[in-house]
């Protein structure tokens, strides 16, 4: 992945991921590899987990604890409420930026 | 009343226990998993300067569930840290910002602004 795509992911990630969530609950491997089978190849587990921590700090995932075949019980996280009202932000924030670029895009080509 | 005492001097003593725990915890990963971990425990320490016991202590323990899983899973350290491992610990440490020595500094000086600013308008 370019530099550039590095640091675009970094500010939308967050917003990825809860739209990853909105669709089913999930726990962390199992983002990171839709992330991967969606084209982010380069996504690191560790980053997408970082993230994860994050946004339960913050109050927007609800997370249980499941027992898995091996290992640890895995976390799984699901949106709640709170969780809900960031993602809804964050499209909009999302559409707002794509058309303030595009209308800059149309300029640049003139 | 003497463990009170005793805990104002020495810090707390459930955070000792917990961290002892975590020790083990690492301890018992296999070889490149406890390898990794212990590097970025290291980076944490210089970096991170958390000087708050009990956050210290979350940061571990998550820190011990994502290498517990991934070797669980068998992820390559690789996957789990990504391309540039500097930035994985960067933002995983961000999380613990409240932690950080340098937040006192941090809040004194969003005061400071905001007095000025209060007293412009």
């Amino acid at each position: 992945m370019g530099k550039q795509m590095t640091e675009m992911l970094k500010g939308t990630l967050e917003g990825i991921v809860l739209a990853i969530l909105a669709a089913q609950p999930a726990y962390g491997y199992e983002i990171t590899a839709q992330l991967r089978a969606k084209g982010f190849d380069d996504i690191a587990e560790g980053t997408v987990y970082a993230l994860l921590v994050r946004i339960e700090r913050n109050g927007l995932v609800d997370v249980v604890k499941r027992p898995s075949e091996k290992g640890p019980p895995r976390k799984v996280y699901s949106l709640n409420t709170q969780g809900r009202a960031e993602l809804d932000e964050f499209w909009k924030t999302w559409g707002f930026m794509a058309e303030r670029l595009e209308t800059l895009r149309e300029g640049d080509k003139k | 009343m003497a463990a009170k005492w005793i805990e104002t001097v020495t810090g707390s003593l459930e955070e000792k226990k917990q961290y002892r725990e975590h020790k083990a915890r690492v301890k018992a990963l296999p070889t490149q998993y406890r390898t990794a971990v212990e590097a970025i425990e290291r980076y944490l320490m210089y970096f991170g300067s958390i000087t708050k016991g009990d956050v210290m202590v979350t940061m571990l323990d998550d820190l011990g569930d994502l290498f517990e899983q991934a070797a669980a899973d068998g992820t390559p350290v690789r996957d789990i840290v990504g391309a540039d491992p500097v930035e994985f610990v960067e933002t995983f440490l961000a999380n613990y910002s409240e932690g950080q020595w340098i937040n006192k500094e941090r809040q004194r000086l969003i005061r400071a602004i905001d007095g000025i600013a209060d007293a412009e308008m």
